[in-house]
């Protein structure tokens, strides 16, 4: 026993253990981020539970726990209890419900349950009674209801996308050169009280486009009583609902469908997610708005980060003079990757937004005064904010592959009559590239799973409009823009429904930890196979 | 060979040889394309680097206004005909119109020039002089006249925007007077407040006597309402007389000051049984009169000048047995004369006061600290006020002079004592630290003590140190000196992993995830160090009984494969004894356990989840940069130690351990930075409530999340907004002090790995 001790072989293996545990963590976040985000695409079977005391639930069961029974004898029974998810909000007034076990008297798994996703009130879980034209019913029962449902849902899906294209299009057209004509007209006013004849020409057009208003108002209100086609759905606990089917996005039924069918449906619902606009405050329908935002964030701070910090290291270790100046800002650069993140929020909000951001509104948007324009949160002091706190990574990435690079390539090229610049052009630049690349990746990868001072430099829960549409100058960068990283916190902690909320934020951060991830896999690999090159260079 | 050109010759001599000329001007231009790019990344690298460090400038900037010292300037000194020495006067909120209450009613006059205005009469005034007046309450005051009646009266101001173009209009409106005294003695000390309930005016009649006129208004349904005026008159059991009277705006407490020195406290919430309630010496000595008395706003705070000019602050506190007690705060900085005038801050708890002599001083009653003085010229001032916006000061002479003052100082609550001490604050019992900064009325004292919030952030960090940093110092131990390193280039990537992991998701698991899941198994997991260790221990010992062969083929430093599964099952086994003891030792009910043993509460999103989710989060950190350091030990010396007979385990303890510890100490700081400023898993993952206990079960509020909270909503420029920069600033300096602390030693240690 002495020698075991002694051999010092169980210590060995207790720092083992901690490694272990460390890598089973990491490991486990990532399955477990990856299971409730990727299942909850797939449609689990809808189950009718028959309860002791005669009332029946019909709905997806979505966990099972241990009731605690604290101070119960030993040897009681466990008891266990599920949660079943019931939707139907506008019916029942809660979208889940928790069962005790030993009241169910039945559980089954009735194919004609229908589960209904809606643009409002969330899920509908019920049985067809009839399918309704207007006043005339259509179809009666489960079977001809979900033929006649089969049947009228496309035209009325294209019906209503035909009102949103209106309203978002045509309308927002409208509503954008009103605004603008408006801001025109507060300018010319703010000159002078003489620019009358000009006021006068855009009241005009004012009008006109007030007239195209009426028409497409008009046009929207023919379509919308043209889709007059509805569906009743009788739900449990003998409640009824009539719901117009152009509130349904998609209605399908679980328990009736085959494995392909599933899969199916299964990548519609991930598209969907991926390319679709959110609906119920963010706890449903998809996260586009939020990923564009995202990637647009990160491009625009790629375009300020990288050509700044190859800049800022190619001065530090290609033409400063190497000092204790410049070592003292080295670490000064280096320590800057250690300080705060919100940190560098707070700088954004009193340097790039109330600084920058308001002089320009003064200088050129005094029309749109008090209202600010550059003046508040938006994506471009966003991307400012976090190029700067990424800065540091680009810097140090560049200036290891420029220590990197023997000095021998810059000197032949200098012997050769190259200029400083020709050399570090056509020599340094070339080589060095792969790890500028290393550098930006990581710091985009940073930049991506960045939220804290995004929260206080112009990120929303729901931007009105994306970053980038059709109106002139395309690329609006004063815009508040939508993020995934806070669309988690802000779905997972901010909406009242945090049960209805939880998988989509689940799925959410699944998103973002593949962005990061991905953005962080190409950077090691692209570091690996850089360092396997130079060490062959050297030799 | 012309002149302008440079002749290389290359190739072999005997060949014919190639020309290879250059022209000057394209050297020329070679040369100044290289100085151009010189001069360009010259500046830009240095603009890059300035803009880095301009940081920390800008954010103390905004931080600056709050220590600046506040400062007066005067204005101008105007005077104005009147007909007696000012009993009172007023300003509107852009300092154009000041009004003076004097004998013969209110008169309204230019703040430039002194040039009287046109005013409306003091109706009702008839032979009767004003001799009196009370508080000036947002515009609102009572004249007590010379024949026992008081003038209700209201100035109003007016602002309107012609042609683009301020314009400031008064009026005063007058109600009907009332008769206080019957006997027609004149009114010198009067309170007036419009309560709920209504009207309110108290008034000294005589020298030791009081009259209580209430006015009740029931609005009818139909018709018009009905007054009912009621009048009281109380005996006070004091010493001295009646010289200063001041009552609440809810009408619930009249505080009497008198001649000897005392402040008597009737309590009027029954409005037809007035009580007195006590008394307390409220002036700086023994036999010095009260000489005037005021509230500062919100009515809680009571504000005592003396006859030989200190100056208190007092409230009313619940003492034992639930009763209220006048309880003195602060004493301000003494005034050199008697006090003659009281003037409030409309917007914060400042207050001015000013002496016969026409010092003038500036008090902030949060803070019990005198801000500023300022020295009116003249004799016989007996009358200031405070602008609405609290920018500026007005102070009467007898003689009608006016002293103008603009105030700069916009950050009056903040001392290094309010933002770091403890403070006593409007209700509370003691001093005490509390982040509060919003509330709900505009009375509301904001509270802004940093010190719970560095508190938070400290146990926030300390939590998750003491979770990640053996975890992460003995994965790299492990890592670096016995591990494989087939095995290692696959663990080092996933640690590096592990540290890009977004903090938004590593807090959201542990605030919607981890923070249920723990609440289950809290017992079990305090058993699940102990339990996974000995389990481990007991792994190796197993090991030795092994055959040999099989043992051959895990080959040394991929041990950690074989724990990975051993540290499931530890983990699971935890649980299961969890459950186990607090079935047996804590009765089935650890909360419960908590509770009734130790006194502690539990909170769902506690310390001990944000030490989990923070520990993950810091646990790269630490291990890379200790496993760099670990790694870097010179080889030779490992050799040596193994050479000369020493264990693995004990060449790693004795040699490589102590060899490092520079390294692993910027390791640990460097990740105690970044356990300081993380924002998102504080924010989701502990409750925010700034409270300040150590309990591993409860929540706090960091500076970080803190900020991330209160800033979106804070009005540039105002004091919330400055100090959340401080409280950045503060995150700043901590973490680049650690970090270059850091930096230095590891520099020093590489100096040292150079002579090894």
């Amino acid at each position: 026993m002495k020698r075991f001790w002694k051999s010092g072989d169980p210590f060995i293996w207790l720092s083992g253990g901690a490694l272990a545990l460390s890598l089973v963590m990491v490991a486990g976040l990532v399955v477990l981020v990856m299971m409730n985000g990727l299942g909850f695409f797939w449609p689990s079977p809808i189950a009718r539970l028959t309860l002791a005391d005669g009332k029946e639930l019909v709905g997806q069961v979505v966990q099972r726990e241990k009731i605690p029974q604290p101070g119960a004898p030993q040897g009681t029974p466990e008891r266990y209890r599920i949660q079943v998810r019931v939707g139907n909000r506008d019916l029942y007034g809660a979208d889940f419900v928790w069962v005790e076990e030993a009241n169910i008297v039945r559980r089954d798994f009735p194919p004609d349950a229908l589960l209904i996703e809606r643009r409002e009130w969330g899920n509908l879980y019920g049985f067809i009674k009839e399918v309704r034209d207007g006043e005339r019913v259509v179809a009666q029962g489960s079977g001809d209801g979900w033929n006649a449902l089969q049947t009228y849902l496309p035209g009325e899906t294209e019906t209503f996308n035909e009102i949103r294209r209106i309203e978002k299009r045509e309308i927002g057209a409208i509503n954008h050169a009103q605004e603008k004509i408006r801001l025109e007209i507060k300018k010319l006013g703010l000159r002078g009280p003489d620019g009358s004849p000009e006021v006068a020409r855009l009241q005009q057009e004012l009008e006109t486009l007030a007239a195209r208003y009426r028409e497409h108002a008009a046009s929207l209100a023919e379509l919308r009583q043209s889709s007059r086609r509805s569906l009743v759905v009788s739900a449990a606990g003998d409640k009824e609902k009539e719901l117009p089917l152009a509130q349904i996005v998609r209605a399908y039924r679980p328990d009736a469908m085959g494995l392909l069918a599933k899969s199916r449906l299964y990548l519609s619902r991930l598209w969907e997610f991926v390319a679709g606009e959110p609906r119920e405050s963010n706890t449903e329908g998809g996260v586009l708005p939020a990923l564009f935002g995202t990637v647009m964030m990160v491009i625009i701070m790629s375009l300020f980060v990288a050509p700044l910090g190859v800049l800022a290291a190619f001065y530090l270790r290609e033409y400063a003079k190497q000092g204790p100046f410049v070592s003292a800002v080295r670490i000064a650069v280096n320590n800057l990757a250690g300080v705060p993140s919100i940190v560098f929020g707070v700088f954004g909000v009193g340097f790039f937004i109330y600084l920058i951001g308001g002089s320009i509104d003064r200088l050129f948007y005094p029309e749109a005064l008090p209202t600010p324009t550059f003046g508040t949160g938006g994506i471009l002091w966003a991307s400012l904010t976090l190029a700067l706190l990424t800065v540091p990574v680009v810097i140090v990435a560049t200036e290891e592959g420029l220590a990197a690079i023997p000095g021998g390539m810059r000197e032949a090229s200098l012997a050769l009559g190259a200029t400083k610049f020709e050399t570090t052009w056509r020599i340094v630049l070339p080589s060095v590239m792969p790890s500028i690349l290393t550098g930006l990746i990581l710091a985009m990868a940073r930049a991506a799973g960045e939220v804290a001072p995004l929260m206080i430099t112009g990120v929303v829960k729901l931007a009105p409009a994306l970053p980038i549409d059709g109106f002139w100058p395309f690329v609006h960068l004063e815009r508040k823009f939508m993020h995934l990283g806070f669309h988690i916190y802000d779905v997972g902690f901010q909406s009242p429904n945090v049960d209805a909320a939880r998988p989509m934020v689940y799925t959410t951060a699944l998103l973002l930890l593949l962005v990061v991830l991905v953005l962080n896999l190409t950077a090691i690999l692209l570091r690996s196979r850089l360092r396997k090159k130079y060490t062959l260079s050297i030799i | 060979m012309a002149k302008t050109t440079e002749v290389l010759t290359t190739g072999e001599p005997l060949a014919a040889a190639r020309l290879f000329s250059a022209p000057r001007e394209r050297l020329t231009r070679r040369l100044r394309v290289d100085l151009l790019t010189r001069r360009l990344v010259t500046m830009g690298g240095v603009l890059i680097i300035a803009c880095i460090l301009a940081i920390f400038f800008v954010i103390a900037a905004v931080v600056y206004p709050l220590v600046k010292a506040p400062a007066a300037a005067q204005v101008g000194v105007i005077s104005v005909k009147i007909d007696s020495a000012p009993l009172a006067v007023g300003v509107d909120e852009y300092r154009e119109i000041a009004y003076l209450v004097t004998g013969g009613g209110v008169q309204f006059v230019s703040v430039k020039d002194g040039s009287p205005l046109a005013s409306s009469p003091l109706t009702g005034l008839k032979a009767a002089r004003v001799v009196g007046s009370s508080a000036v309450r947002r515009g609102l005051f009572a004249l007590g006249l010379s024949d026992g009646r008081v003038i209700p009266a209201e100035v109003r101001f007016t602002v309107s925007f012609p042609e683009g173009r301020r314009r400031v209009d008064a009026e005063l409106v007058v109600s009907d007077p009332i008769t206080v005294d019957s006997d027609g003695r004149p009114i010198t000390r009067v309170a007036h407040v419009s309560a709920q309930s209504g009207p309110i005016t108290a008034a000294a009649v005589g020298a030791k006597d009081l009259m209580l006129v209430t006015v009740k208004e029931t609005k009818a349904l139909i018709g018009p309402s009905t007054k009912e005026e009621s009048r009281q008159r109380l005996s006070l059991p004091i010493e001295g007389e009646i010289t200063g009277l001041a009552l609440d705006g809810r009408a619930e407490d009249l505080f009497v000051g008198s001649s000897s020195g005392q402040v008597t406290r009737v309590d009027l919430r029954d409005p037809d049984d007035p009580k007195v309630a006590g008394s307390v010496a409220a002036t700086s000595g023994p036999g010095i009169g009260v000489r005037v008395m005021g509230f500062l706003i919100g009515d809680r705070t009571l504000v005592v000048g003396d006859l030989s000019g200190g100056v208190s602050t007092w409230q009313l506190l619940r003492a034992k047995g639930n009763e209220r007690r006048l309880t003195k705060f602060y004493d301000f900085v003494p005034h050199v004369g008697p006090v003659v005038a009281f003037a409030p801050s409309q917007r914060d708890k400042g207050f001015v006061t000013t002496d016969t002599s026409g010092m003038t001083q500036l008090h902030y009653g949060t803070t019990g600290k005198t801000l500023l003085t300022m020295k009116a010229e003249g004799d016989g001032v007996n009358a200031v006020t405070f602008a609405p916006k609290a920018d500026g000061v007005i102070v009467g002479g007898a003689a009608g002079r006016l002293s103008h003052w603009a105030l700069d100082n916009p950050h009056p609550e903040t001392t290094w004592r309010s933002l770091f001490g403890k403070i006593w604050y409007e209700g509370y019992r003691e001093p005490e630290y509390v982040w509060q900064s919003t509330g709900g009325t505009d009375d509301f004292e904001a509270k802004f003590s940093l010190t719970p919030l560095i508190f938070g952030t400290l146990k926030g960090t300390l939590y998750a140190l003491l979770f990640a940093i053996p975890l992460a110092l003995l994965s790299a131990l492990y890592a670096s000196q016995f591990m494989h390193p087939t095995l290692k280039t696959i663990v080092k990537p996933t640690v590096e992993i592990m540290a890009a992991l977004p903090s938004v998701v590593l807090g959201f698991l542990a605030g919607l995830w981890l923070a249920p899941l723990v609440e289950r198994v809290v017992p079990g997991l305090f058993l699940m160090p102990i339990v996974v260790a000995l389990l481990i221990l007991v792994a190796v010992f197993c090991w030795r009984f092994v055959p040999v062969g099989l043992r051959r083929r895990v080959r040394p430093g991929t041990e950690v494969s074989l724990l990975v599964p051993i540290v499931i099952l530890g983990a699971w086994l935890s649980f299961w004894l969890g459950g186990l003891v607090e079935r047996l030792l804590l009765s089935g009910d650890y909360r419960g356990w908590l509770l009734n043993v130790l006194g502690l509460t539990y909170d769902q999103r506690n310390s001990l989840v944000v030490g989990f989710a923070m520990g993950f989060a810091v646990i790269p950190i630490i291990f890379t940069i200790a496993e760099d350091a670990l790694a870097n030990v010179p080889q030779h010396l490992v050799a040596g130690s193994l050479a000369l007979g020493a264990t693995r385990w004990q060449t790693a303890l004795r040699i490589v351990l102590p060899t490092a510890s520079p390294g692993i100490f910027s390791a640990i700081m460097i990740g105690f930075g970044r356990a300081v400023g993380e924002t998102m898993i504080v924010l989701m993952a502990t409750g925010n409530t700034p409270v300040m206990d150590w309990s591993i079960f409860n929540g706090f509020r960091a500076l970080s999340a803190n900020i991330a909270v209160e800033l979106p909503e804070a009005p540039e420029g105002g004091t919330l907004f400055r100090i959340l920069f401080l409280a950045a600033l503060l995150l700043f300096v901590m973490t680049f002090v650690l970090n270059t602390m850091a930096e230095f030693v590891r520099l020093k240690l590489r100096r040292k790995y150079r002579y090894l």
